[in-house]
């Protein structure tokens, strides 16, 4: 009884969604990394068209350690690479996509979730 | 009953057949099979949440305990588990299992975890215990630092810890560049080498980390290190000094000879 109790909360606290990375709205995110063509270059869960292999693989981007190799992975610089990618190595082959703050925000939030 | 009993003799001279035919192997260039991996991982990580549960953690963002802490990492870490940018020592590739690395480590595991293996080590995977060695307020500042590092660039740590040591010594010379590249000899380099410890590696048990991008499908990925166009002379170039092709990457220099860059590029070619 006890033992299925306890189950019980496991399963209870994996289903609790986290809030959403930077209050963005992952739905949102998901569309946006679309339109705005992020699947070009990447492999990305959950984004039907994303199929591209110039950059690397997204799928658990959220637990990955560095970003572009260069700069450390944490909500809030994940939305700068995205916005401005040549800040963080200015030779990257990731283009500015001129990514508005708001869009960032919820394309991050989708990114978040791939973990 | 008897039934239970026969089975029950079976399975012990069965072990002890195992044990005496010496056909376990032991050796630290083959990784375990993927079902002992995942039950020794498993455990090993129960064991410590369970008894990392009891500790309270004093504040670990002060910069002074910081401060202390990388001293500490600095002296007595980086040589296992290496840091931004930073490989480890050489005995340490050879490892196995690997030392962990401590970015990911740190984004994974509760600080009281980190401080319970810290100070009690890790039987069988050559993580000391530092009970002996240090108070438990110094294990607690490295702790500090380590909490530091998935926010910790390349570019930062090299700041925080300049003069920047000396370059790793150039690798003695490899084999005769014409020779056959080994796509198998490659996948063992693979993980003697480390790079299992910082990316996943599809064909390689365990080599599930977080640290760098996965490596699936990387034969016809199109950039390297995020700016140089895949060809195999980059590949070579980037596997032996990837410090020299895109600083500050948090990519190591490992001192990969010539041959061996030449089979781990010939295992990996085979990742479509």
């Amino acid at each position: 009884m006890r033992l299925i109790a306890v189950l019980a909360v496991v399963a209870l606290a994996a289903c609790a969604e986290p809030p959403a990375a930077l209050g963005g709205d992952p739905e949102r995110g998901r569309l946006l990394l679309r339109q705005f063509g992020c699947g070009d270059c990447h492999v990305i869960p959950g984004v039907a068209v994303a199929r591209g292999s110039v950059g690397p693989p997204l799928h658990g981007i959220a637990r990955r350690v560095y970003l572009g190799g260069v700069i450390a992975n944490t909500p809030e610089s994940m939305a700068r690479f995205i916005r401005a990618p040549q800040d963080a190595d200015p030779r990257t082959g990731m283009p500015d996509l001129q990514v508005t703050e708001a869009h960032a925000r919820d394309m991050v939030a989708y990114l978040y979730t791939l973990r | 009953m008897k039934i239970a009993a026969t089975l029950f003799a079976i399975a012990v001279v069965g072990a002890a057949a195992f044990v005496q035919s010496g056909v376990y192997d032991v050796s630290a260039t083959n990784q375990h099979l993927a079902p002992t991996y995942w039950l020794m991982e498993a455990t090993m990580r129960r064991a410590v949440a369970q008894r990392a549960a009891q500790i309270t953690v004093p504040p670990l963002d002060r910069p002074e305990t910081i401060a202390v802490g990388l001293v500490l990492y600095r002296a007595q870490c980086v040589k296992c588990h290496g840091a931004p940018g930073v490989a480890p020592d050489p005995f340490a590739l050879g490892m196995t299992p690997l030392p962990a690395p401590l970015s990911q480590t740190a984004r994974e595991w509760q600080p009281a975890e980190i401080f319970w293996v810290v100070k009690y080590g890790l039987k069988m995977t050559g993580m000391p215990a530092w009970e002996f060695r240090l108070s438990d307020d110094a294990i607690w500042a490295v702790v500090a630092f380590i909490n530091q590092l998935p926010r910790l660039s390349p570019r930062e740590y090299a700041r925080l810890t300049a003069p920047p040591a000396a370059p790793p010594a150039a690798p003695a010379a490899g084999v005769p560049l014409n020779a056959h590249a080994d796509p198998v000899r490659g996948k063992t380099a693979l993980q003697q080498y480390a790079c299992v410890a910082c990316h996943e590696i599809p064909g390689i048990t365990g080599a599930t980390a977080r640290v760098g991008p996965p490596l699936g499908g990387i034969a016809t990925r199109g950039l390297l290190g995020g700016i140089l166009p895949n060809t195999p002379e980059n590949m070579l170039r980037w596997l032996r000094e990837p410090q020299a092709v895109a600083p500050p990457t948090a990519m190591p220099d490992l001192g990969v000879t010539e041959r061996d860059a030449r089979d781990m590029a010939a295992y990996l070619a085979t990742l479509k």
